[in-house]
């Protein structure tokens, strides 16, 4: 009787409960990885590591060495988010297959111990 | 039919289904069970046997049902029909019985959480609703009726135990004078229904994912490692799963910092209101907002930092004023690079003038404020807002002012409600509902330096000291106020107390003689006071004495304060001939701290005591002018414009005026009551008092000659006191009939009343006494008799 209604609960509430589980998961790793923060802000100085902007009057020289200090900074921040980009882009599309995955493998759970049933029967092993 | 309970309603199957499953013994067989599947099945397959795959398969089984079990079975919804079972709560579920009578459902509602909710915070026991049983209808279908509408006023989602609780009181006839034993109404049980569903959904928010922006969410924004050391980061305290209940008016304040910090113009906001009135807490719910992933904010906001700088951290640190301004230019410099943070200058005037604990940077940062480069928001107090501006318009005018008004009493019940779960968390207590009212009027009538709803909180805090049982209530609240302030608050309850009270005018006889209009005024007014019938806008009583001196005027006043106002020092004393002069008011509302003998100094240290204003018709004008106020609202501001409460106080203001009339209409014959007002009268006429300062007393009492019979027990009280003050020693004194009428002839004067007596007593007895003390002839345990003879040669 039980297992009639989670039979039934399975492929109606169940599947959208699972779906619903596979989103909060999948925003909870946007938010580790901060993927919108690290794409607007990809070409920004690392930590606001870099020298002020020189005044107008300042020699060629003193200008030059701060446009190539902010420029080494931004160059730090943009690696530095590249490569979480990158990891958290790896990430979301691994996980992104597992969980399309199991969505599909999702109706199919009920029918595993057959499935196992009929694995033994026709005796095939790893 | 939709108004029974259907027990075959598919959410009461599921309701036992979860009563079955959802339990930590069967959801931990399921997970283990799952565990030794895939273990075995893995295990199997490895050594090369088929069987495994059966073991796997199988596996899916303990998981499909360990799922269902946590996402099915976690909540059960209600179903938006109007069918009673339909809307009913999960506890309910499994408690209610097809033919149940409204008598069954009372001892349903301990049961469930709601219901026992409502029953610890009321106050409302179990044996009051085993009482209640015999006035219940017959039926359910009113309760449940009843139920349903409660629903829909109070906005809940589900009909809980407590709102069948409120259901069933409401269906009982005459449920309002029911409640009213319990000092409760129907208002306050919804309130409590709101109260329960808004926890409720505190601890369910709590369970949802928090986003705070990630591992990366910094990256942009700079180190500030100098304004680490001397702030505090606000915005680390963001956890995600407060839900503070929060005023209108609050979050009006949160749309116009947001608006300010998002639009052109100078980046700064001063928060300018009372302490106590919530601006602390507007500044942490938007340090909250701002690390809140999801809340709807420009992105220029998100996941900026608050740090509220730490004044006197800043100072300790600091050799001298050179090095302060160096840290405090670091801070800046590190601020504006930072580039993601919202500096706090909490008590912003500590920023702005020098004095323990505060140090004048306002050079320093009145520029940057003008400037508006960097974030700031501005905490301080109206007062204190006046006085920079008075000082250093150019800053006042470069602020973006936002008033933070006080809570009303609403609104500060609500924002108790959200409180309590910390501070019981912290105290380990209840808190009552009856307990938060409780401290909201207390609160408002003796915290003065604080506002709402900050000063409610605190008192709530410090009840927690005395509570009974674990259970904070009104008593908890009122014995907090009786402690701290030395103020009787609770109505007379112990016998001693109404004994007392009840016969306050024989306690009064014990210390003095006659004058029992004057008795018996006062006495009524503390029974009044001691009953809970005084208006709570004025104070206990305010009496004018009028009469000759020595009839008991000072000794009342010192009387009633031995008898009720716990101790003869509880009285402050004010001899109004030291206030002659117009300059002299100030004196009267000096602060403690240069003058502990003004009238406001005593009275803020001691609220709870006689005030005694002798000879008040020496007092200038002008004083008699400020007193008005106190006479009248009970209220008085001292210099530093903090109201002083003389609420809890009796005054009593004493007058020779017209004493010589008094004497000669009492010797020619006629009695107090039949020339006190053409008396008064005279009194107005011949401007010795103005008619609107006679007008503010509840009562002025003629105090009359005392007569030779007077004298009598006047004397009789004196040898009493002597005989105490011998006590120690074991040593007593008898004084023969025959010399007592010595004393009396010699000591009796009309025009000085008792004061002569004492003085002859003293001459006399006393020193009789001392001589034979220090003689030998009076050892402990004798009874000296003091005859005629003594008392001539004396």
């Amino acid at each position: 009787m039980v297992f009639a209604e989670i039979i039934a609960w399975w492929y109606a509430h169940g599947w959208q409960v699972f779906i619903q589980k596979i989103r909060t998961s999948f925003s909870g790793i946007t938010d580790f990885f901060s993927m919108d923060s690290l794409i607007r802000t990809l070409f920004k100085p690392f930590r606001q590591i870099s020298a002020e902007s020189a005044k107008a009057d300042a020699s060629l020289d003193l200008k030059f060495q701060m446009f190539i200090d902010r420029l080494i900074s931004r160059i730090v921040g943009f690696t530095s988010r590249l490569i979480l980009l990158i990891v958290g882009t790896i990430v979301i599309i691994v996980s992104g297959i597992l969980c399309l995955c199991l969505i599909i493998i999702w109706p199919l759970i009920p029918f595993l111990p057959i499935l196992g049933i009929v694995l033994t029967v026709l005796g095939v092993t790893l | 039919m939709s108004n029974v309970f259907d027990p075959k309603n598919p959410r009461v199957k599921k309701a036992y289904q979860k009563k079955l499953f959802f339990n930590p013994p069967v959801i931990a067989l399921c997970f283990i069970l799952l565990l030794i599947l895939l273990g075995g099945g893995v295990i199997l397959l490895y050594i090369k046997h088929s069987f495994g795959w059966i073991v796997l398969g199988f596996a899916a089984l303990p998981f499909m049902l360990f799922f269902w079990i946590k996402n099915c079975l976690n909540e059960i919804p209600v179903t938006k029909t109007k069918n009673f079972t339909d809307l009913i709560s999960e506890d309910l579920l499994v408690l209610l019985k097809k033919d149940q009578t409204p008598a069954d459902l009372t001892s349903v509602i301990p049961k469930t959480r709601s219901g026992s909710f409502l029953m610890a915070r009321f106050e409302l026991p179990i044996p009051f609703f085993d009482g209640i049983r015999d006035y219940l209808p017959q039926s359910v279908e009113p309760v449940y009726e009843t139920a349903k509408t409660i629903r829909e006023k109070t906005n809940s989602e589900e009909i809980t135990g407590a709102i069948l609780a409120t259901a069933l009181i409401e269906n009982i006839p005459n449920y309002e004078q029911l409640l009213n034993q319990f000092k409760l109404n129907i208002t306050d049980l919804y309130q409590g229904i709101i109260w329960f569903n808004y926890l409720y959904g505190v601890v369910k928010d709590g369970k949802k994912p928090v986003h705070s922006g990630g591992i990366a969410r910094d990256f942009a924004f700079g180190f500030t490692p100098t304004l680490q050391r001397f702030a505090i980061n606000l915005s680390t305290r963001y956890t995600g799963s407060s839900n503070k209940i929060q005023q209108a008016e609050n979050v009006e304040i949160l749309k116009k910092i947001i608006h300010t910090f998002t639009t052109a113009g100078r980046q700064n906001v001063a928060l300018i209101g009372a302490y106590g009135s919530g601006r602390s807490t507007i500044v942490n719910s938007f340090a909250e907002t701002l690390m809140n992933a999801d809340s709807k904010i420009p992105n220029s906001l998100k996941f900026r930092q608050i740090y509220s700088l730490d004044a006197p951290s800043l100072i300790s640190a600091a050799r001298n004023r050179g090095e302060i301004e160096y840290f405090m230019i670091k801070i800046l410099n590190e601020i504006y690079s930072a580039k993601n943070i919202i500096l706090c200058l909490d008590n912003a005037h500590l920023f702005f003038e020098e004095g323990p604990g505060s140090v004048d940077i306002a050079n320093l940062l009145t520029p940057v404020i003008e400037a508006g480069k960097i974030r700031m928001i501005l905490i301080m107090d109206d007062q204190k807002f006046l006085e920079i501006s008075a000082k250093n318009s150019a800053l006042a005018n470069s602020l973006n002012k936002i008033v933070v008004n006080p809570s009303n009493k609403e609104e500060t019940i609500k924002i108790l409600m959200d409180h309590v779960p910390y501070l019981e968390y912290q105290k380990s207590v209840i808190y009552t509902y009856r307990s938060l009212l409780e401290a909201y009027r207390l609160s408002e009538q003796y915290i003065h330096d604080v506002e709402m709803p900050g000063k409610a909180k605190l008192l709530l805090e410090s009840a927690a000291s005395y509570a009974t049982g674990g259970l904070v209530t009104e008593a908890s609240v009122q014995a907090a106020v009786e402690k701290s302030y030395g103020v009787k608050i609770k109505v007379s309850e112990n016998k001693e107390e109404r004994e007392k009270l009840l016969n306050l005018e024989a306690l009064i006889h014990e210390r003095m003689v006659d004058q029992k209009e004057a008795v018996s005024a006062v006495s009524n007014a503390l029974r009044r006071a001691g009953a809970g019938v005084k208006n709570k806008g004025r104070p206990i009583g305010t009496f004018l004495f009028l009469g000759p001196t020595g009839v008991g005027k000072t000794e009342l006043a010192k009387t009633l304060s031995e008898v009720y106002f716990n101790g003869e020092d509880h009285i402050v004393r004010l001899d109004m001939n030291e206030f002659v002069s117009s300059s002299d008011v100030s004196r009267l509302i000096k602060d403690g701290a240069t003058d502990a003998l003004s009238l406001t100094a005593q009275v803020m240290k001691q609220p709870f005591s006689v005030v005694l204003l002798d000879e008040i018709e020496k007092a200038h004008p002008s004083v008699l002018t400020t007193l008005l106020q106190v006479l009248d609202e009970g209220i008085l501001r001292d210099e530093k414009n903090r109201e002083v409460s003389f609420r809890d106080c009796i005054i009593i203001a004493t007058s020779n005026a017209g004493a010589n009339d008094i004497r000669e209409r009492i010797t020619a014959g006629e009695k107090i009551e039949e020339f006190k007002e053409e008396f008064i009268e005279k009194l107005i006429n011949s401007n010795e008092f103005k008619p609107e300062f006679l007008n503010r007393f509840d009562e002025i009492c003629l105090f009359k000659p005392l007569s030779k019979e007077d004298l009598t027990d006047v004397l009789d009280l004196i040898i009493a006191s002597t005989n105490k003050t011998l006590e120690p020693q074991k040593i007593a004194v008898n004084v023969t009939p025959e010399a007592r009428q010595i004393l009396i002839e010699k000591g009796y004067d009309p025009k000085m009343g008792a004061r002569p007596m004492r003085r002859l007593v003293q001459k006399t007895v006393e020193n009789i006494v001392a001589a034979a003390i220090l003689s030998g002839a009076a050892t402990p345990g004798s009874t000296l008799t003091i005859t005629p003879s003594e008392i001539e040669i004396n």
